[in-house]
């Protein structure tokens, strides 16, 4: 009985410095993903300078506009 | 006559034992469950075959020098196949949810409560005669509680190598029943109103911090946790591959040849454990009784963790997301996102629960690398 009682300790004792471990553990790389984080902000994408002309796109071209260069061009080539 | 009397001495019929009988029984249930009920499939098969492969009298498959003895004493003696499995699941685990939002470490390791609970339920069951658990038995035990299955069976084969088959079927039963055993309890310790507490998306991560984070894990592991090395150094290799984006096939084969492979031997050796004589004992009553025991706890402390940090944080975190902190990837959060569904429909928790839920595979590993460094 004494045995099952000194048992019963030894188990509370691992389980009080598990729970504690695990907890220091895990808040150590809570800390770290924390400082990590700070220093490696995402990259922000980069945003098109309003007004510049080469970085307009295709699709901010006028449709009307784009069907006269392609005809332009199929009767040159033609 | 006399060939037709040898033939006869060589049959199974002549020489089971109901023991044997009753044990293919088990690996028939385990095969029902598998196939028919689709509880972890993947290892419930291999397990329940190989559980009645390991009772056919004479058939020397798990005697010395048999193919579920070899796969035995190569794969979970040594450790390697829970290992091997572990570098697969890290390959395959995103831990974005968690860097997004490390305060959900928290709830991964409040969980863990039901592990070290269970290791005193566990010595406390000595008291009733017939059990005579040691602090190790208790240990490979308590660790069912992790609902982390390579965890379970490293830890049982280093510490308790003859509870293995009970312990290794318990933790995957437990594991395949998460949608039943959570729920009542995740329910009965919150309020529809904290159900349905809608959270904040999560950030975007960039692809260094997830290059880093496992890089910092085994870091800290080796500084205060080196018993935990085998288990965390695998788990973090595995994401490494996978969060380089070098080695793309390396993490290809880690999270699906490879770990198909193992897992088929890993069951057929786990199952091997299942013979009559080892499995027919009180103590896997007990240790059935303990794994839900411990499954409880560690729900439960994951969600009163997440209700004390809700109430911290003024109602931005809902207390569902706790009951994730047990790892069972990615069942316990599926279950938490159902629960949520169910408080209010709009309330899509999935990622929110994917946080603890890997936590949660850290916190177990790292439970049972203390638990080993204690008593291994």
């Amino acid at each position: 009985m004494t045995s099952i009682n000194q048992q019963l300790v030894d188990a509370l004792g691992i389980m009080v410095m598990g729970m504690g471990l695990v907890f220091i553990f895990l808040s150590i790389l809570i800390v770290g993903i924390t400082i990590v984080a700070k220093f490696n902000p995402i990259p922000q994408p980069v945003k098109p300078v309003p007004g510049a002309t080469n970085t307009t796109t295709a699709q901010g071209l006028d449709p009307k506009l784009v069907a006269a260069i392609t005809s332009a061009i199929h009767q040159y080539r033609a | 006559m006399e060939g037709l009397m040898a033939f006869w001495g060589e049959t199974g019929i002549a020489h089971f034992t109901s023991g044997q009988l009753l044990m293919m029984g088990v690996g028939c249930l385990l095969l029902y469950l598998a196939i028919k009920r689709g509880f972890e499939p993947l290892l419930l098969l291999p397990i329940g075959f190989g559980a009645i492969l390991a009772n056919i009298p004479n058939a020397g498959f798990t005697d010395e020098g048999g193919l579920l003895w070899y796969a035995y004493h190569v794969g979970i003696e040594t450790g390697i196949f829970p290992l091997l499995i572990f570098m697969g699941v890290g390959a395959m685990t995103d831990f974005g949810a968690l860097i997004a939002n490390p305060k959900t470490l928290l709830l991964g390791a409040a969980a863990q409560f039901g592990i070290f609970a269970t290791l005193l339920g566990a010595i406390a069951l000595n008291l009733v005669p017939g059990f005579e658990f040691s602090m190790q038995d208790a240990a490979a035990i308590a660790i069912i509680g992790g609902a982390d299955g390579p965890t379970a069976i490293f830890l049982a084969s280093k510490l308790a190598p003859e509870l293995l088959g009970a312990i290794a079927v318990a933790a995957y039963s437990y594991m395949a029943l998460v949608p039943l055993i959570q729920p009542p309890i995740m329910k009965l310790l919150t309020t529809p109103a904290e159900r349905s507490i809608k959270m904040e998306q999560l950030r975007e991560v960039s692809k260094r911090e997830k290059i880093l984070f496992p890089l910092m894990v085994v870091g800290l592991t080796v500084l205060f946790l080196p018993a935990a090395t085998p288990l965390v150094g695998m788990f973090c290799l595995g994401n490494l591959m996978k969060e380089s984006g070098v080695v793309d096939r390396l993490s290809g084969t880690a999270q699906n040849e490879l770990i198909n492979i193992v897992t088929i031997f890993l069951g057929l050796a786990v199952g091997s454990k299942l013979s009559a004589e080892q499995f027919l004992r009180i103590e896997t009553l007990g240790i059935l009784v303990l794994g839900a025991v411990a499954f409880s706890i560690g729900t439960a402390a994951g969600v009163l963790m997440a209700k004390l940090m809700s109430k911290l944080s003024g109602g931005k975190v809902n207390p569902l997301i706790g009951a994730a902190g047990v790892s069972a990837v990615p069942m316990a959060a599926r279950v938490v996102n159902r629960v949520g569904l169910e408080a209010n429909h709009q309330n899509f928790l999935l990622m929110h629960a994917m946080g603890p839920n890997v936590a949660g595979v850290l916190g177990s590993a790292v439970a049972a690398g203390v638990l080993l460094a204690v008593l291994g």
